[in-house]
Order: structure tokens, then sequence, then C-alpha cells
């Protein structure tokens, strides 16, 4: 059984059908991730899966139990931690506090406080932060404020951690550590941690993902390994458009 | 989904019927139910309604166009009212012609100058940045129209044909003005749901709601829309004062108070459906005049059924549903860093003040003015009223400072501690009952919060509001809570430590005392996981919920603490007062003047409080120039600055959200010599600020204007866009 | 107007351009000849939708120069931009939802169309809408929705057309139907800028293409050898 289960899952807003039972599920030890073209639903499913949004059908379960109606906070304290596609940084705390913060959330009460500080510098410190731990969040630029998002995460103690788009505002060099990251923290089993991750940059997907994904029109239209997804007919329609009108497929001669 | 929302109306409707019901029964007055009677109250509470339902359909026409809340919808029928007051009954200019220069001149216009000079920089601010600076505006107002016309001098204004007799329907009669009133508001329903339905400007004020971005990129001028917004909510809320002047006591604060009847009636539409507003609006006139015609509350409740408004926000507030934690609001870069005062730094800072206060009262540090012999008596007591003002304000730190919610009812919380500390100390004054007080007084802040919690701040903001307001009109009043003594003092003199705070230098070493442990127990609340966790939920809401933090149960909690320090500081300010009076003490405007003033001054510092000993500092100065004789207009420009001077400061938030004690802050910090960060800082700043010399740019010397142009020119550069002809065959 | 075949009709020279101080464009130089039909692709997050704000006024650039038909246009807010001609159709359904059919096509006349005609002109391409115009613009379907967006484009004669991801979230057999809406657009003449993800969608009636990626234009050329190299930028293979 997968640690993480969405099952079904319908989102709808007014007339448009953001999610058409989508399912998803996330093993823990492994990157899965999530693609799909801009507006595909990616975005609802992680606000539905940490219950920002009620969904308008379906389940999402957690170890096994079903958390389809628990509140955020309650989710978070089971173990699902996220990032943010776009920024919500506690913007007027600076780096360390922000990571703080979900330390002292989600750690034993009678941690002292060197405690709580070693783990809140250890957390920026794997992001590659400690030289702007006391600089505020609101002044730092875009890469690194979505760095402190990852470190506050991470500081969340997680069992499952989904990452939207965390490459964006970074460069080259910063991504790739990203990724060396992410593959460390699965591969530790201490953890036994799950990551389920969007994002556009495709060779960082294809780089860390065990399992892919493919989000379209609301519905998910391939799972596999990154080579399976690749050569997927559907996947290069649905992200070249489809075959159906104006002309023949473009590069699928291999 | 909707049948939860549903269930909540009609539990909530239940219950309120329930209650009326009880209360109905108790109170009933015993007049003769006849037709005549009903209908004379029905008429009368229709005539009401309407009048409110301009108020609120005003608001909510800002509200939906712009995202502004306007607090000083009230103060601007104020204004119009006195206004026509002027020109009407002073200069005796045909009633006709004053409305139409009022309504039509004088309001639109006042409502463009809002928007452009103020509010159209609001649109994207934070809540408490849009709060206090329409409820500044709504002081500022008031105060002017007090200084403008003097508030004291008793006023009325004209009923509409008044000595003609009426309109006979049924058995009851209505007079020719209250009729004119109700046409009006039908009239104006009409033509607003005409411009908003059937026009191509209201379909674009529609339009801009929904998505202001897309309106611009059909070709519509959103600051165009937002301004006539303004003018008609302007033009409803003038018109509105001047209808309902004649009904009531003609006073700017009693005119102004009618507002959060408007408030109420939006809130019934959820703030954005006109509709539901004005029914809103009818139900309340017609459940307030059928009140005080049935029921009789009493002495003790002589101003209850004026309390309907704020029961009614309550139980909306109530079954509103549950409202979603938004993503994707975070503000934007901060322009500049900041840093928390540590431990230490905060003892020195609380040390020094402390000195300083011990050197101030005995007379050491006297600037050259100061004389504790001659005229010590009435600065020590202007200064220990300021201090129990800023003792106060300390409450509102976490809260408004630290969380992003708004309380508007501190004054009702210190009016509560006081009431509480009346009733467990009784005469013998004993200070060691004062933490008591605070612990009572913490569950009534979480209840007045618990209902609002869940939904936009904005909704907060509007229960603390009619939480004041009720306390006012129906609590404090009452006989029990604070009995009325001839004379002599209601609350007797702090006894702490065997000491009896009984003289003024004694309180003012005291009150100082506390402020600074305030303070400083602040500044270590702030660095502790309490007061970073709720400066975590005002930069993100959704953000915080993911990291395990309880949104609406963290909102809850600061408000109990909140309440609990107003409470707290409430028995300092009563005990220095002596006596506090329900009629004057409580009144909505004094409290939001301590909100604004603290909020100028940059709530999320501490030591902020420190400034509001303004208005005693400002009033006690004034005084002692006047004593001095031969300044008057000194005299003047202060008292005037203590009149106008909270909401002024409030509205210049908009420039600096921050406040002021931030920017000085800033200024102050280089100087320790620990602080190196800050020097470098500075350097840093000023050395982008430094431009380009024109050497670098290859030239000798700038470009003269003429130049420019030619260049321009050369470049075929013009500043007009002018679309070719032949684009649009079609277009004739 | 002999020299207006010289004159590109929409130029932006050396954008630089993003929100707050983090720049997204870094030095965008791209150009619309009249009667063109030129399709701006790349990944998500490349600056493509950036491109557009600058092109329609909504993004103030931090250096370099947006001309339309020659005249410097930086600074000119969109609303000024949109009733002098030009039409951008925004990412994610360009409808106001809380407004009915009707009364979102009234909002189109203020590029000086008259409401009769531009309800003519988009019930006779959409005969769906006129069946449904009273009816709130967000009950509508995905499609209908960008159906009512796209009907701006063809009812108030736009001096230049900018279509940011037209297909969207729809299903494709949709994308078709709009497309060849702009096929017939391009077909009159009009000048059109195409920002889309999808390579695709775009071959049949764009005449030129560009890759954008990380902020710049990469290359340009004719659209099938454009949209040859997209499928690597895309899924990640070399």
């Amino acid at each position: 059984m997968a640690l993480l289960e969405a099952e079904q899952v319908v989102m709808r807003f007014g007339g448009v059908v953001a999610l058409d039972n989508a399912s998803v599920d996330v093993d823990p030890g492994e990157v899965t991730g999530l693609i799909g073209p801009n507006g595909a639903g990616k975005t609802t499913l992680f606000n539905v899966v940490t219950g920002l949004l009620p969904p308008t059908s379906g389940t999402v379960k957690f170890d096994g139990v079903d958390i389809t109606r628990a509140g955020v906070s309650r989710r978070s304290q089971m173990g699902i931690a996220r990032t943010f596609q776009k920024l919500e940084a506690f913007n007027t705390l600076s780096a360390f506090d922000n990571v703080r913060v979900a330390v002292e959330k989600n750690h034993r009460a009678k941690w002292k406080h060197q405690r709580v500080n070693d783990v809140a510098h250890g957390m920026l410190g794997k992001v590659g932060l400690d030289d702007v731990a006391d600089v505020t969040v609101g002044t730092l630029p875009t890469g690194s404020a979505r760095l402190v998002e990852l470190a506050r995460a991470l500081a969340c103690r997680p069992r499952v951690l989904l990452l939207d788009e965390p490459s964006s505002g970074l460069n080259e060099e910063e991504t790739t550590a990203i990724g060396q990251l992410l593959l460390g923290l699965v591969a530790d089993k201490d953890n036994d941690l799950a990551v389920l991750l969007v994002e556009h940059d495709m060779s960082f997907v294809m780089g860390v993902c065990a399992r892919i994904h493919v989000l379209d029109f609301g519905k998910i239209i391939a799972v596999g390994t990154p080579i399976e997804v690749q050569a997927d007919t559907a996947v290069r329609a649905a992200y070249l458009g489809s075959d159906e009108f104006r002309g023949a497929y473009v590069g699928v001669d291999e | 989904m909707t049948f939860g929302l549903r269930r909540s109306v009609v539990v909530t409707a239940v219950v309120a019927v329930a209650i009326a019901t009880v209360i109905a029964v108790f109170t009933w007055a015993g007049t003769p139910v006849t037709a005549k009677t009903f209908l004379n109250a029905t008429y009368i509470g229709l005539t009401l309604g309407a009048l409110w339902a301009m108020y609120a359909t005003g608001l909510v026409v800002v509200y939906t166009t712009t995202g502004v809340f306007n607090f000083a919808q009230g103060a601007i029928g104020v204004f119009g009212a006195f206004f026509y007051w002027e020109l009407q009954m002073n200069r005796g200019w045909h009633p006709i012609l004053a409305l139409f220069v009022v309504v039509f001149l004088f309001a639109p216009l006042l409502g463009i100058c809002l928007d452009v000079l103020v509010m159209r920089r609001l649109r994207t601010a934070p809540l408490v940045v849009q709060l206090m600076v329409t409820v500044g505006m709504m002081v500022f107002l008031i105060s002017l129209v007090g200084t403008i016309w003097n508030a004291n001098t008793p006023r009325w204004v004209n009923a509409f044909f008044k000595d003609s007799g009426g309109i006979d329907l049924g058995p009851a009669q209505l007079t020719w003005h209250r009729f004119i009133v109700f046409v009006t508001a039908v009239v104006v329903a009409v033509i607003l749901r005409f411009l908003l339905y059937k026009t191509r400007i209201g379909t674009a004020m529609r339009a801009v709601v929904d998505n202001r971005e897309l309106a611009a990129l059909n070709g519509a001028r959103p600051n165009m829309v937002s301004s006539l917004a303004w003018a008609i909510g302007s033009m409803l809320g003038a018109l509105g004062g001047i209808l309902i002047a004649s009904e009531l006591e003609f006073n700017p604060s009693n005119l102004n108070d009618i507002v959060i009847i408007a408030f109420a009636a939006a809130a019934f539409g959820a703030l954005r459906n006109l509709p539901l507003a004005v029914v809103g609006a009818l139900l309340l006139g017609l459940l307030r005049q059928h009140t005080e015609t049935w029921l009789n509350f009493g002495t003790n409740f002589s101003k209850a059924h004026l309390g309907i408004a704020p029961l009614l926000l309550f139980a909306v507030v109530v079954a509103l549903p549950q409202a979603r934690l938004e993503v994707g609001r975070v503000v934007s870069n901060l322009r500049r860093r900041e840093r928390y005062t540590n431990w230490w730094e905060g003892l020195i800072g609380c040390g020094a003040l402390m000195l300083c206060a011990v050197m101030f009262s005995g007379g050491w540090l006297n600037f050259g003015i100061w004389d504790p012999e001659a005229w010590g008596g009435p600065a020590l007591n202007s200064a220990n009223a300021a201090m129990a003002l800023a003792l106060i304000g300390l409450s509102l730190v976490p809260l408004i400072g630290w969380a992003g919610q708004v309380n508007f009812a501190p004054l009702a919380f210190a009016g509560f501690g006081a009431f509480v500390y009346l009733k467990l100390a009784g005469d013998t004054g004993n200070g060691y009952w004062i933490p008591l007080v605070g612990l009572i007084c913490a569950p009534l802040g979480a209840l007045v919060a618990l209902p609002a919690a869940r939904l936009r701040g904005l909704y907060l903001a509007l229960m603390s509001m009619a939480f004041a307001q009720g306390m006012a009109l129906i609590f404090f009043p009452h006989e029990w809570v604070i009995p009325r003594i001839g004379v002599g003092r209601q609350f007797s003199h702090i006894e702490l430590f065997g000491i009896t705070f009984d003289d003024r230098r004694g309180y003012f070493l005291l009150m100082m005392s506390v402020f600074v442990i305030g303070v400083y127990g602040l500044v270590l609340l702030r660095n502790s996981r309490y007061g970073r966790r709720w400066m975590a939920m005002h930069g993100s809401q959704a953000a915080a919920a993911t990291v395990g933090i309880p949104v609406v149960q963290t909102k809850v909690v600061v408000y109990a603490v909140s309440a609990s320090l107003a409470g707290m500081a409430g028995v300092f300010w009563a005990t220095v007062a002596g006596n506090l009076s329900a009629g004057q003490d409580f009144d909505l405007l004094n409290g939001f003047q301590i909100v604004l003033l603290i909020a100028a001054a940059g709530v999320s510092i501490p030591m902020a409080g420190i400034f509001l000993v303004f208005t005693p500092l400002f009033t006690g100065l004034s005084h002692r120039l006047e004593d001095t004789g031969n300044v008057g207009f000194l005299v003047e420009i202060l008292d005037q600055l203590v009149v106008l001077g909270p909401g002024l400061l409030a509205i210049g938030m908009v420039f600096n959200p921050r406040g002021a004690i931030f920017e000085m802050g800033r200024g102050f910090s280089p100087i320790l010599p620990w602080r190196s960060d800050a020097r470098a800082e500075i350097a840093a700043e000023n050395a982008q600020k430094r431009e380009p010399e024109i050497g670098e740019l290859g030239l000798e010397r700038p470009f003269t204007p003429e130049e420019v142009i030619a260049i321009d020119r050369r470049l075929g550069i013009l500043d007009e866009v002018v679309p070719k002809e032949g684009y649009g065959a079609a277009r004739s | 107007m002999s020299d207006e075949t010289a004159t590109p009709l929409l130029e932006l020279l050396g954008i630089r351009a993003g929100y707050g101080t983090i720049d997204v464009l870094h030095g965008v130089d791209l150009r619309v000849m009249p009667g063109q039909v030129y399709a701006l692709l790349g990944p998500n997050g490349a600056g493509k939708t950036t491109t557009l704000g600058v092109a329609s006024g909504q993004i103030q650039p931090h250096a370099g120069s947006v001309l339309l038909d020659g005249h410097e246009v930086n600074g000119v807010s969109p609303d000024r931009l949109a009733r002098a001609g030009v039409c951008l159709i925004p990412e994610g359904r360009g409808i106001f939802p809380n407004l009915s059919v009707a009364e979102n096509l009234r909002m189109s006349t203020y590029a000086g169309v008259s409401y009769k005609q531009v309800q003519e002109r988009a019930f006779a391409q959409f005969p769906r809408l006129q069946e449904r115009r009273n009816q709130m613009a967000g009950t509508l379907s995905g499609g209908e929705q960008q159906m009512l967006a796209m009907s701006r484009a063809l009812s108030t004669d736009p001096a230049i057309l900018m279509l940011d991801e037209l297909s969207m979230g729809l299903a494709p057999i949709i994308v078709e139907e709009l497309y060849e809406q702009v096929a017939s657009l391009a077909e009159a003449g009009l000048s059109i800028l195409i920002v889309e993800q999808f390579a695709q969608a775009v071959l049949g009636v764009a005449n030129e293409a560009a890759i954008m990626l990380h902020g710049r234009i990469q290359r340009t050329g004719p659209p099938a050898e454009i949209a040859e190299e997209l499928t690597a930028a895309y899924l990640g293979m070399s």
C-alpha cells in the first residue's frame, strides 16, 4: 500500500473541471514526479492533498487513513509538508526564524532552545543558506526565498514532501544541488521519506524521479518510469498538442 | 457544502428568534396593539431602513469595485449633513438648491478626491493598512466637521414639508418627509440597478471586480471606474446623511455611529450583494422601530434598541461559512530588512526609559520648561492619563502588529477589565487582583474572536467594532456595572506592596514601571516561539497551516492575550481617572484614536506605545501655553493637532505603512556601537543611490530639453499612439 | 504606404522586465511584421507571458523599448493600448466569470465597435454563445469560456492580436475549432503574436516561430524547424 494515495479526485470550479478522477500514489524511499502541461491541474491536486481545497469528490488517504476531511494543520502534523508554486514565505521573519517556526511546531515541546536552533541551522545548511540565516526573507531574492520554503518544509519532519516547482528561480547549479539533496533524503532509510515533485524542468524531473505521473486536462494519462513516459505517445500529444489536426507529428522519429 | 451553509443559517436564525422572543416576553411595554400603532411603527421602520440602505449600498458599491471597505462612509454622510445645514439653515438657501449642491457637486468631488489622493493606493495594501487609513479618514472627517462647525452648539435640520401634514396610508399617516425619503431610496435603488446592469460603465464596474487586468485589456479605464464608484458611494453617503439628519440628534458622532448599522446591513449581503444589503437594512429598520415601540428595557438598558445592529452583525458573522485559506497573497519584496530587538537590547532601552522617567518626575530632567512645584500637578496628570492609554495601546501590539488581526474595541476590553477589578477589589484598591482581571478578560476576547476568526480579517475588524458599540450601548450604561457616584471616586487608588498610590508622582512612577515591564515583556514574547508563530501566521496563513499551525485557534489565542492585556491596562486607566462615564469614555471614536495612533506609530514595535502620549501631551502643552498667554495661534494649532492629528497620521500610513518608529529606529540604530550591520546597510543603500556621473556615460554635459526633442524626432519617437488608418476596415 | 512593409507592427528591443526587482526577461528582441503570424514557443517559465505583458503595457520593462508601428509606447497604459487596437487574450480564460455572456461581449465595445456589431459577429462565429447569452460566463464549460474570450479578437478589428496559451486545458477538438478562427483572421491579414506551449497547435497558422528559454529568444526560424527542436527542450532529452 502506498503512503499517500489520492483516489478518483474530482475538483470542479464552476463549469471548469480542474481534476477529473485523478489518482496518484506516492511511495516512501523514492521521488515521484507529477508533470503535465500548464493548467493540467497539478497545483490543484497539491491543494487537495494538503487540505487547502476540499475536493468535489474522491478521497485522499495517508498511511491508510482517510484524511479527505482533515484540516490543513492536522495533515501537516501527520507528516504532509509542502512548498508553494508562488512564494508563501513568512516575509517579515528571518530565514532562520522561518525554519525555526516549523521546528518548534513539529519537534518535541521539551526541546531546549539550543537543540531547536541546531536543527534549524542544520536545515538551512542542507539547502545552502547558512550565510543568509539572519536576513529578513522578504528582502531575499526569489530563488533563495524558495529554498527557505524548502528548508521550512523539511523542518516539519515530513513523511511526504510535496514540492511545487522547486527549481523555478534557481540557476542550474542550485537545481542540481536540490536534486542531489532530494535523492539523498529519500535514499536515507531512517527518513522513510516520500517526495511528490511538480516540475517543469524536465531534465531535473527525469534525473531524480523513479516514477512519473502525467496529468492532462485533470486526468492522469500515464504513469511510469521516466523512459516509459518520454516514449509515451499520449504524453507527447499532451505536450505538443494533439495529432488529430493540422499535420503529422513532429519529432517521434526515433 | 450548500447544505452546511443553509444549516448554519437556519440554526442561527432559530436561536436568534428564540432569544428575541424571550426578550420580547420579558420586556413587553404594554403599548396597545392597533392597526394604527403597528402601521406607524412599520412606516417609520421602513423609512429608517431605506436610509440605512443608502449608506449600505454605497459601501457595497465601493467595496466590490475597489476592494476597499470604506469605514468613512458614515463620516461622509456627517460632512454632507453639516454642509447642507450650513447652506440651507445657516445661509438660507432653498432646500432643493442646497441639496443639489451638496449631493451632486460636493459629494462626488469629495469621493473622487479621496480616490485619487488616498484610496487608489490602498488597492494592494495589507488589510491592516486599508483599515487604518479608512478609519483614519473617518476620524479625520468627523473631527474636521467638529472644528469647522462647533460640535457643542445645538443644531437641527428641518424636515422637508414639515408643516404640511402627510399622506394617509391606511389608518396611519406618513409624513411628507418620510414619504420623500422612502421614494428617494427606491428611486436611488432603481437608478443604481440600471447603472450597474444596463450601462457599459456599470458593466465595467462589475467587470473590474472580477478581473481588473482583463478589464484594462478590454480597454476600460480601471481608475475611472474606481473614481466613479467612490463618487457614487460618496453621493449615497451624503444623501443619506442629509435625509437622516432631521430624524436624529444632530451632532457628528451621533450621525456617524449609525454607520455600524450600514455595516451590519452590508454584512447581511456578505459585503458584496446589493439586494441583500438593502433587505438587511430594511429588516434592521423594522426591528429597531418595532422594538422601540413595543418593548421597554427599563432605564438600565435604555439604549438597548440601538444595540440591534451590532447583534445582527454578530449573528451574520456566526452564520457565514468558513473562508478558505488563500494562497498567493503574500506581499512581495520588502524593501528593508528587519531586525528585532533582542533581550539585552530591550533591557538597556527599558532601563534608559525608566531612568528618564524617574529623573523627570523628580524634576532633575527639566528641559528648561519643567517646574515640578509650579505646574507639576497638571502635567503629571496628563502624563498619567497618557501612560494609561499607552498601556492599552500595548495590548494591540501582538494582535495588530504581529498577528495582523484588527481590534477596534481596546476600550471595551479595558472597560471590562476595570469593571471586573471593581467587583473583585471593591473599595480596597488591592492591586494583587490585577492578574486575575487579566485571566477573566482572556475568555471574553476569545469569545469575540471565535465566530469571526474563521472568516477574512475584515469581519474580525467589523466584529470588534460591533462589540465595542454593543458594550457601550448595553453593558456599560447599566447601573450595576459601573455604579454612578455623585462625588468622589468610583475606583479607589491602587494599593500594591503596602503602598497606596494616591499621589500623582507615585502614580506616574507606577505607570512608567508597568509600561516598561509591559514593553520588555512584549520584547521577550516576540522573541519567543509564540511571537514567531503569530508573525508567521501574519506572513502567510496557508503556509502557517501547512507547517502545522492551526490558524483559527491561533487567532483566537492572540485575541485572548490582547484582551487580557487590555483588561489589565484598563485597571490602570480606570484608577488614574477615578471615574469612568459610560456615555463618554467608551465612545467608539476614542477607541479608534488609540488604534490609529499606535498603528501610525508602528504597531509591530512595542515601544510605539509611547506615541500614545500624543493627544494628552499636546492637550497639556496647549493648556500650559494658554496659562502663559500671548501665544493664541500656537494654542490654536496645538488644539487642531490634537483633534485632527490621529486621523491625519493614520492616513499617512498610505505612504509609510510600517509606521513612524520604524523609520526612527533605522535612523537611530547605526549610532549604537554594536550595530555594525545597520551601518553597513545604510552604506550599501547610499552606494546604490549614487547616480552615474556624466563622464561615465561618455558625455561632457547633460542633454538639454531641446536636444532631447531633436533626438526623439530623429529616432521617430512620438509620445502619442496613433493607430494607422486601414487597420480595421469595418471601424467607421 | 511604400515604407509600411519595412516598419514592424510590433517591435521589442532589448527588453528586460520582470516582477519586483527580479528580471524574468533578459534582453528580448522580437519583431512582428504586418500580416505576419508569429509563434513564440517554449516551456513553462521561459518568460513568454511576461513578454506579452510587456507588449500589451501591463508590465513596464526595466530596460528596452516597445515600438508599436514605429512609435515608442513604453509607459502607455494597457487600457489605452487596448483602445488603440492592441488585443491580448490572456492565459487561462480571459473572461469575467460573474458577468453574463452578453455583458462580457459588451466589455469588448471599449475597443470602438458597437455593441450590436460585437454581438452579431461573436454569435455568427460561435452560435453556442448565443444560446447562452444570459448565462453567467463562469458557468460555461472551459471551451465555451475560451470561445467567449476569443470573440473579442474576432469582433473588434484589432490592429494586432496576441494570444496567450489559447489551448491551455482544452480538449483537442476545441483547440482545433479555435485555431480555425485564428487561421481565418490571419488570412484576412491580421498580425498575430501567439504564445503557445503546444507547438503542434500553431504550426498550421504561423509563418514565423521562435523558441524562448530562460528569458531569451534562443532561435527564430520557420515553424516546422523550430517545433522539431522543441520536443527535446520540453521533455528534457538532448
